[in-house]
């Protein structure tokens, strides 16, 4: 392992292209000193990731065989632990609700994102001001907002059901409707998440250039056929990269969910992480526990290297 | 007889070379304000519950018959509860993760930057699959790690775990502003006879503060924000950061919302202060833009 980074390392040296011709003698042991320093130069960041990203996944992976608690091991159980998980009720409901949150999550936030990164292109009085006031919900922590969330919602004298009680639409129990919580997180959701769209929407936008808009003016273009066959188009890979990340956040959400409704009502809002959380930390389960995390995992990384190869596809075309 | 030609050019010279600009057709005009209206109410829905911090967090507290604005729950906040202690231990945590983070990302990064290699491309696909992995499930068999060390409930074990989880986009981040630097420099340095490590400190490094600047935002408001991991691996209070603080805090008081509230706004005043000072190096596109680069 090591020899081949020293070469491939060796191989970006000389990539930059210091050996002139007619100094073959001396830069080679230059070169190799190079490829030594760049190895060095990553190595902390290599043995970061292994200590905090490689090692506990080798350990879960082996825990998930275990039949064990957070203190010891315990015995071998080899699958069991997998498929008790996949055969339970509780597993599939908080999948379906994973699913849910995600899709609303990612297409939620994007569609609002989308919508103001267009409305603050067009020529707005202080649209700089507004734009940074609706960075605000990515800025502010999440425990914070949903503690405001909380006083807005969670109880029947809150300020939102009494407002709904005023206009005639009963009182509704926000967190404590199964349907109701399910909503109102996936709201949350996507209050927290749009100024990220919004961002990644806006700065793909400011580098789509003008004058073809001008050209599909010319050829007679309207307004909907130039956003599209033009806008969308264009900024089609800065989205695909938004929805996988996006993606990852939604599908890892913990405090989103978990501060607003602990997961509740009736385990209407456990979503996986969730449900991983309490079958570690609360119901002692430690190989369950981790085998949900582990499924969870599996299928995130498949997804993401399978989108990964298909952005580089689309950075060759 | 010269004063009105004067004020003529002076007057069309900027009109001409506007014109396409300065006259605006009324229904565009009439559309610009509607979208300004639209925008403006959609800003104030999303603003409440920010707002609603702000405002609750300066109301007079329980049982008090004062009106208006007052500090008075700050006051109370800061002399009877833990609120001093949880903003210094989250200080600490997040300004040590930034330092350790950026020192340790920066040359990674500086490394996939130069580096056109099979081995320094699967790195770089490595930390694209890291980055996907839930903390879930590396909190697990990390808590039965640093029980070992006595790293459970300290401070510093939750600093080492924000820096790896911060670790694949920090790199990406100092990797993608390295890119931005040409390489001519380096060349040059290379034949006056510095070494790698010189050219990337005297040279690269010395260029990229826009660049250390974004990653330590990144970083600082990752564990500065967290509270998986703070929930898990923190047990006592006085070794709470603010959101632990704050939840605690609210599950104890939550009829007090003046108090609670001004914890809260103790914990989001640090990110907003960052956000507005150093709002030209807050790219979250960065990090996506990154990504795509590689």
């Amino acid at each position: 392992m090591s020899a081949s980074v020293e070469g491939a390392l060796g191989k970006a040296r000389r990539g930059v292209g210091v050996a002139g011709p007619g100094r073959a003698g001396a830069p080679r042991r230059g070169m190799r000193r190079g490829a030594l320093t760049l190895l060095l130069l990553v190595l902390p960041s290599i043995l970061l990731v292994l200590l905090i990203n490689g090692y506990p996944l080798v350990y879960a992976l082996n825990q998930s065989l275990h039949k064990g608690s957070l203190i010891a091991t315990g015995d071998f159980v080899g699958l069991d632990n997998y498929a008790n998980v996949l055969t339970s009720d509780a597993f599939w409901a908080a999948a379906r609700f994973t699913v849910v949150f995600t899709v609303v999550g990612v297409f939620g936030s994007w569609l609002l994102g989308l919508g103001l990164a267009l409305l603050l292109k067009t020529r707005i009085p202080a649209s700089g001001t507004f734009k940074v006031l609706l960075l605000l919900p990515w800025v502010v922590p999440v425990v914070v907002s949903a503690t405001a969330w909380n006083y807005l919602v969670a109880t029947p004298s809150s300020p939102v059901p009494r407002l709904a009680e005023a206009l005639g639409l009963g009182t509704p129990l926000f967190l404590a409707n199964p349907t109701l919580a399910a909503i109102t997180v996936c709201l949350f959701k996507v209050w927290v998440s749009f100024p990220f769209m919004m961002l990644m929407t806006s700065s793909a936008l400011t580098s789509v250039d003008g004058t073809v808009y001008e050209a599909a003016q010319m050829d007679g273009a309207n307004r909907r056929q130039q956003f599209t066959g033009i806008t969308l188009p264009l900024i089609a890979r800065s989205t695909y990269i938004s929805w996988i990340l996006m993606t990852i956040f939604c599908v890892n959400d913990f405090p989103t969910i978990y501060l607003l409704t602990g997961g509740g009502p009736v385990n209407a809002t456990t979503s996986l992480v969730v449900l991983a959380y309490r079958t570690v930390f609360q119901n002692f389960q430690t190989g369950p526990g981790v085998a949900i995390a582990f499924l969870m995992t599996a299928t995130l990384v498949v997804i993401s290297v399978l989108l990964y190869r298909q952005i580089r596809k689309s950075a060759v075309e | 007889m010269s004063t009105p030609t004067l004020a003529a050019t002076a007057a069309g010279k900027p009109r001409k070379s506007r014109a396409p600009r300065e006259i605006i057709p009324e229904r565009e005009l009439k559309g610009r304000w509607w979208r300004f209206a639209l925008l403006f109410i959609v800003t104030a829905v999303v603003l409440i519950p920010v707002l609603v911090t702000l405002v609750l967090s300066l109301r007079p507290g329980l049982g008090s018959s004062a009106t208006g604005f007052t500090l008075d729950n700050f006051i109370t906040v800061f002399r009877d509860t833990l609120t001093p202690t949880w903003l210094g231990n989250s200080l600490a945590v997040a300004l040590g993760t930034v330092v350790v983070s950026v020192g340790v990302a920066a040359p990674a990064g500086y490394v996939l930057s130069r580096g056109r290699s099979k081995a320094v491309s699967s790195y770089s696909l490595l930390l694209f699959v890291v980055q996907s992995l839930p903390v879930i499930t590396a909190v697990v068999p990390l808590f039965i790690l640093f029980a070992k060390f006595g790293l459970v409930d300290n401070l510093n074990g939750i600093a080492i775990i924000y820096v790896g989880a911060s670790m694949s986009v920090a790199t990406w981040m100092m990797a993608a502003y390295f890119d931005s630097i040409p390489t001519t420099l380096e060349e040059a340095a290379w034949i006056d006879g510095t070494s790698v490590f010189g050219s990337f400190t005297r040279i690269v490094l010395r260029n990229s503060l826009p660049g250390v600047l974004s990653t330590s935002i990144f970083t600082f408001l990752l564990a500065w924000n967290d509270y998986l991991v703070a929930i898990v691996f923190l047990r006592s209070s006085e070794r709470f950061t603010l959101p632990m603080g704050l939840q605690s805090f609210f599950q104890q008081n939550a009829t007090d919302w003046g108090s609670v509230m001004a914890v809260a706004v103790v914990m989001m005043l640090p990110p907003i202060i960052v956000f507005a000072t150093l709002n030209r190096y807050f790219s979250v596109g960065g990090i996506g833009g990154s990504l795509a680069g590689r």
